[in-house]
């Protein structure tokens, strides 16, 4: 077994000690750091995200894979140097919408985004429309991650939404929601770009709108 | 198959009728009355006695137990251990003495007419006609609240009132519904209406928003707070209630957040105001609501539970009725269920989910995260009946923010769960569920001896309102001084732990 392989496993199990001492222990060896997230961080969460679609893992078990994937880019980040440091796959400014303090959603959409190469920009919860446009404009961000877990603090997606709109930045970013009580059909109907029906799907809703 | 012969079943002081097959047990036919079962029905208590006047029931050991030969010749029997073999009239014990049986150190002044207490709940509404004179209950109503086909739980209520025009249909709703209410208890106990003092209504904080007429805007989002707690008093023709006009009706106050007058009720119902030891109250519902303190100081808190103990969101769940199941245990390592109205199983209410993912955790079919073993989506419990992977999931997240509440508010008030003398379950799930099991889940850190069922505390509490309304006017200044609410929402901790208690307690863990 190589190192990535024993790093995925160590991810996936959820024992940060362990993928650090990897990360240190490969980083010894000559492995690039760049070489860390095609071959071991972002299959790993990868795999966490299908285990979680699958009823397999729950909240726990993800937090705490998601956080053994940051004792390990915690040591990468750093040592990412020129073109590698930059090649991040977007910027995401995410959080949780006003009026609305759940965060443990929103927290592992950002920790996944991360883990595949996202830049996070991550504004936390009770979060107003302008703090978006705002970190929008400051941050070049490609996509807008908003979530909420109240029926009652949902309604203020769209506000964020026209915000950003009347900002001029609408045309700048896309737009992705999600969060318990969020449809794809509302998503739709407020003007969202994308919907995510739980946190494993972020990472793949976000590729694609860039892609797109 | 052959029909089962059906009997007739005569509930004395209502003179309620009904009618059940052979062989249907008196607790299920007597829960779906309102009527209840403090341990659960499992013949420990002597909480659900009635007096037989009509009819043969059989006594077993349990009611040997419980009951004195005396009793027992005088037509005595628990409830929770008959079942229907015969055409019964029977005396309702419960009814009849919930106020009276707290004598030791509750008194009233007596005093001409009649009251009506009422618990309105986000789910069900529980109304009681009283007499004043004499303490005793003359009539039980019990309802779905109508407001429930917009929204079963508080925030998508809450999400109707504040979406144009909502509020008005909720209030103008609620209202009717209880006015109906009282009409029926009041031709039920055949008394005139006018008659009719006093009416309290106790709920929580939205309940008591929407009855009143009050906006419930600043409740539905962070940080949850309304400033008009206050108690609310309303003449006949303010609320276009067809009583008498000396009646007065009266919604008491609220304690904060969403924790309502329900809570302040049980309160008063419990003695936890009055207590010099660390005692608790826990309401289990789609809102848990959890009260820890003493004499001195009370700390009060609510927390979204999710519909899960309710049976609302669980691929088979229902409610408490007919083919639930309700109870479960492991007999031989092998799961046996207990299943209401003696029938068919049909779904899972939230007695029986709780039930069945303990004896999961002790028969190794459920893993301590919560995983069903080997890999399998579902478990079968009683065919057509399975429990599936999400549906544990649903009860991780119900328990998870009962149990990250009670120990933020027990923190707050610089104790913990060992310090806890007692903790007082309301509730009718609360007199279901088996203290074990919330114990072997994780959702009460306690053991099974420190756990009391309370019965219906709001119901009670508003009845003792009723009696010292009197002397006051109902607004308990004094007492509200000397709760506080803690925010959960607010508590930036609350998460943490949250995510701590998601998963079952290893089974050596379970404790002492």
């Amino acid at each position: 077994m190589s190192i990535f392989d024993d790093l995925q496993q160590a991810i996936i199990d959820g024992k940060s000690p362990l993928a650090k001492e990897l990360t240190e222990k490969g980083l010894s060896e000559g492995l690039r750091p760049a070489e860390f997230f095609p071959n071991a961080i972002i299959p790993s969460m990868n795999e966490v995200g299908r285990r979680m679609r699958e009823c397999e893992f729950f909240i726990p078990e993800v937090l705490i894979a998601a956080r053994a994937a940051r004792a390990s880019t915690d040591i990468l980040r750093p040592l990412l140097v020129g073109d590698e440091a930059v090649s991040s796959a977007g910027t995401v400014v995410c959080g949780t919408v006003k009026g609305d303090l759940h965060d443990i959603g929103k927290n592992i959409v950002a920790m996944m985004l991360e883990s595949a190469g996202f830049e996070i920009v991550d504004l936390g919860v009770d979060v107003s429309p302008e703090k978006v446009v705002e970190a929008v404009r400051q941050h070049q961000a490609n996509v807008v991650a908003m979530s909420a877990l109240l029926t009652t603090t949902m309604v203020n997606m769209k506000a964020v939404i026209e915000a950003l709109a009347s900002a001029g930045l609408r045309d700048q970013v896309k737009v992705m929601v999600g969060g318990a009580p969020v449809t794809e059909a509302w998503a739709r109907s407020i003007g969202a770009d994308g919907y995510g029906k739980d946190a494993s799907a972020a990472v793949e809703t976000a590729r694609s709108l860039l892609a797109a | 198959m052959t029909e089962k012969k059906n009997y007739r079943i005569v509930l004395q002081p209502t003179h309620a009728e009904l009618t059940a097959p052979a062989g249907t047990s008196l607790r299920d036919l007597l829960f779906e009355q309102g009527v209840e079962f403090p341990c659960g029905g499992q013949g420990r208590c002597r909480g659900c006695r009635v007096r037989v006047h009509e009819g043969t029931t059989e006594i077993n050991a349990a009611q040997r137990e419980r009951l004195s030969a005396q009793e027992l010749a005088n037509g005595w029997r628990l409830a929770c251990q008959c079942s229907v073999v015969d055409n019964l009239v029977i005396e309702l014990r419960q009814w009849d003495a919930a106020i009276l049986a707290d004598d030791t150190a509750f008194s009233f002044v007596p005093r001409e007419g009649l009251g009506a207490a009422v618990d309105l709940g986000t789910t069900t509404l529980v109304a009681q006609l009283v007499n004043l004179a004499t303490g005793k209950v003359m009539a039980v109503r019990t309802a779905l609240n109508a407001q429930a086909r917009y929204g079963a739980d508080i925030m998508s209520r809450l999400q109707f009132a504040t979406s144009g025009g909502g509020q008005a249909t909720l209030n103008h709703l609620i209202r009717q519904q209880i006015a109906g209410l009282i009409r029926q208890l009041i031709l039920l106990a055949k008394v005139p209406g006018s008659d009719l003092r006093d009416v309290v209504l106790v709920g929580n904080t939205v309940m008591h928003h929407l009855f009143c007429g009050i906006d419930v805007e600043p409740l539905s989002h962070y940080p949850f707070e309304s400033k008009e707690l206050d108690l609310q008093t309303f003449r006949a023709r303010d609320l276009e209630w067809d009583l008498s006009d000396r009646s007065v009706i009266r919604f008491l106050p609220c304690l904060g957040g969403f924790v309502g007058s329900d809570i302040l009720a049980g309160i008063l119902a419990t003695k936890l105001g009055e207590s010099r030891e660390l005692t608790g109250l826990m309401d289990l519902g789609t809102n848990g609501e959890i009260v820890v303190g003493n004499r001195e100081r009370l700390f009060c808190a609510s927390t979204a539970a999710g519909p899960a103990f309710e049976g609302a969101r669980i691929s088979m769940g229902m409610r408490a009725a007919t083919g639930a199941i309700s109870q479960a245990e492991v007999k031989n390592e092998r799961l046996v269920c207990h299943v209401l109205g003696n029938a068919a199983p049909q779904g899972l209410c939230g007695s029986g989910l709780v039930d069945v993912v303990a004896a999961g955790l002790e028969m190794g079919a459920i893993q301590e995260s919560g995983r069903l073993a080997n890999g399998a989506k579902e478990w079968m419990l009683a065919p057509p009946v399975v429990l599936t992977q999400n549906d544990i999931r649903e009860l991780q997240l119900a328990k998870a923010a009962i149990a990250a509440g009670a120990r933020i508010l027990l923190e707050r008030s610089g104790t913990s769960f060992a310090d806890l003398k007692e903790l007082y379950l309301a509730g009718a799930f609360g007199n279901y569920i088996r203290h074990a099991s919330a114990q072997r889940i994780g959702l009460i850190n306690l053991p099974s001896e420190r756990i009391a069922p309370a019965g219906n505390t709001a119901l009670l509490g508003a009845k003792l309102a009723m009696f010292s309304l009197d002397g006051e006017d109902g607004s308990y200044t004094q007492l509200r001084h000397r709760i506080e609410h803690v925010a959960l929402k607010a508590d930036t901790n609350f998460q943490d732990i949250f995510v701590e208690e998601l998963t079952f307690p290893s089974s050596n863990h379970v404790h002492s």
